[in-house]
């Protein structure tokens, strides 16, 4: 039981990463970005790349998979998204949705369809209170933590993250102050990739890293970010850790339904608060 | 809620009346004609296909149309609406299996289910705005292809997928592939009709005034939560027919039938035709199986192509090929009409 916490607090700490530039997207400007699962996939593709053939530690590979993933999310946001601001949103989701096909079809060309394992770079164990946990699993938890933290700092302390929280509650209403919203949103997307290859990069030694890795998780971060409230992002944090442990507790008792239990819980929310955007 | 009631029995009566009226009085012959031109399309493609394919391609149209009415009609894009053509197939495959020989019987079956399951989602997701509505149906359509491969592996056989009995019954012989291409077109053109006279009535004209501005629909006193659940599930039904179809085309059903990915493939057969136009789904669903076709004998990387393709659509060509002819042709119109006045006059 202990062990099936642990493991739910993992997972609810990768999720809260991935979910969080999901989150501010979604927020702001109510654009589902379909294309955040191939940042996410982009990290942990450029992880295992440079370890492999660079030979580097994984502490470098892993900032080589952010720094790139971020990039390659500020091209999507400038060249695919801002191109669609003010039409139709199911444009710019099929327009994302058509990144994302492109994005996986490059991965598949470069790195091949199979599935690759990263072994855990740290391979240690702590031992608490007699239970024997994997130290590099703690330091994931602990990460999202510090992100948790060093976001509500960002969020609450400097004029950028004011403007973007402003923008959260609303857009129109920043605007009318003379703000360059766009300006915001963009610097919001790419933090959200930055976060999205970080995921990546930190859930790959715990799972397999394949091309369609992204599209799973994807539907999980949704799931999160609608049961924690749109744009909210301590309910990002608070849901993502929820749902990590109902998919994990559920996965002990019941492992057939830890993929479906998530989605359960979003239609219970659904159900209770319909979304008029 | 009385008055609800009320207002909702008001709308669906005239939309019945208006149903009864397209049907009996105006426009017949219009109808048939079109009909019959559908019907020579297909057979004029048999002979480059095979009957085989072109049966495919005939059940692909009818699942696109089915997917053209929440799109382009209503303006709701799913990405998740594989879940009721695998829910349709499914439940023919088993229903031949474990309850019935009469494939007519098993296709009513499969219809009703799609039916159900699209009541069931549509109940959840049709509350979603914006472009959640659309990831909404994908985790559903996830979590149907799950259950498949997984929980109900028992019954319907995971991976390997589940091959189908009793084929043929009476008359009904969908061993022999010029019945099946026969049946499938009848199929296609029902819909069709079914669609063509759903879209024309006022029932259609309140889905394409939810599309342009729901909240005015709203205004002016309509539940539009209800008409948007109704077409919701009329085309998840359909979809099912669809679904039902291709199970009995090809004689075994497996997960792939509802593969999450392989929804980007109907979003991009309707905006390829042109969405909200009936005929442009067609047309897109013959395109976009000839491409399936003929493409990966030349060009290997398919999601790449698709990607690419989608992306030009969305920046460049929104009216799909459908709308591209008909802006041709009121072009070629207008110039026609300035060129010589008379001419424009006795029009």
């Amino acid at each position: 039981m202990i062990y099936a916490i642990m493991y739910g607090l993992t997972v609810g700490a990768v999720l809260y990463l991935i979910s969080v530039g999901f989150s501010l997207t979604f927020g702001t400007m109510r654009v589902i970005n379909f294309a955040h699962t191939i940042t996410y996939t982009l990290g942990a593709y450029l992880l295992i790349a440079s370890i492999r053939s660079l030979g580097v530690p994984f502490f470098w590979g892993g900032a080589v998979g952010v720094v790139v993933a971020a990039l390659a999310g500020y091209c999507i946001e400038r060249f695919v998204i801002r191109r669609l601001y003010g039409e139709s949103l199911d444009y710019t989701f099929i327009a994302t949705y058509a990144v994302f096909l492109i994005g996986v079809d490059i991965v598949k060309w470069l790195w091949g369809v199979f599935p690759k394992p990263v072994s855990d770079p740290l391979g240690k164990t702590v031992d608490i209170l007699g239970f024997v946990f994997p130290t590099y699993r703690l330091l994931v938890i602990l990460l999202a933590i510090v992100v948790f933290f060093g976001l509500e700092l960002f969020m609450r302390k400097t004029m950028v993250g004011k403007i973007i929280v402003a923008a959260l509650d609303n857009r129109e209403g920043v605007r009318c102050l003379g703000i360059g919203v766009e300006k915001y949103f963009s610097l919001a997307f790419v933090l959200g990739s930055a976060l999205a290859a970080l995921g990546g990069v930190l859930y790959a030694p715990i799972t397999a890293v394949h091309p369609y890795m992204g599209s799973h998780i994807l539907l999980l971060c949704f799931a999160v970010v609608l049961t924690g409230g749109l744009g909210n992002l301590r309910g990002t944090f608070l849901a993502s850790f929820a749902l990590g442990m109902l998919i994990s507790i559920t996965g002990r008792y019941w492992p057939a339904g830890s993929e479906i239990v998530a989605f359960i819980a979003m239609a219970a929310v659904l159900l209770a608060r319909p979304i008029e955007a | 809620m009385g008055n609800v009631v009320k207002e909702r029995g008001l709308v669906l009566e005239k939309t019945f009346v208006a149903v009864g009226k397209q049907l009996t009085q105006a426009g017949v012959g219009q109808k048939v004609l079109e009909l019959i031109l559908i019907g020579v399309v297909f057979l004029i493609l048999v002979p480059f296909l095979g009957a085989h394919r072109a049966t495919d391609f005939a059940i692909f149209c009818i699942i696109v149309l089915s997917f053209d009415l929440l799109y382009g009609y209503m303006g709701r894009l799913s990405f998740g609406h594989l879940l009721y053509v695998g829910v349709g197939a499914y439940t023919v495959g088993l229903a031949l299996r474990y309850l019935t020989t009469n494939p007519l019987l098993a296709i009513v079956l499969g219809i009703v289910a799609a039916c159900l399951a699209g009541m069931a989602v549509g109940a959840i997701t049709v509350r979603i705005a914006g472009a959640a509505f659309a990831l909404a149906n994908l985790a559903f359509n996830r979590v149907g292809w799950f259950l498949v491969m997984s929980p109900l592996k028992d019954i319907t056989g995971g991976e390997n997928g589940l091959s189908i009995r009793n084929l043929s019954f009476w008359y009904v012989n969908f061993r022999n592939p010029t019945f099946r291409f026969w049946f499938v077109l009848a199929s296609l053109l029902l819909v069709f009709l079914l669609l063509r006279v759903f879209t024309s009535s006022s029932y259609g004209v309140l889905l394409r005034s939810i599309k342009e501005d729901e909240k005015r629909v709203r205004f002016l006193g309509y539940n539009t939560q209800f008409y948007k659940w109704v077409t919701f599930v009329l085309a998840a039904t359909v979809a099912g027919f669809g679904g039902a179809l291709t199970a009995l085309n090809y004689g075994y059903v497996n997960p792939n039938t509802l593969d999450v990915h392989a929804n980007a493939g109907i979003v991009f057969a309707c905006l390829l035709g042109g969405s909200g136009r009936l005929y442009g789904a067609l047309l897109g669903g013959i395109i976009y199986m000839l491409i399936t076709n003929l493409l990966p004998v030349y060009f290997q990387r398919w999601e790449f192509f698709l990607g690419v393709a989608l992306l030009l659509i969305v920046f460049r060509f929104r009216g799909g090929i459908w709308g591209g002819l008909e802006a041709l042709y009121s072009g070629l119109a207008a110039r026609a009409k300035s060129g010589s006045s008379k001419e424009g006059m006795s029009r």
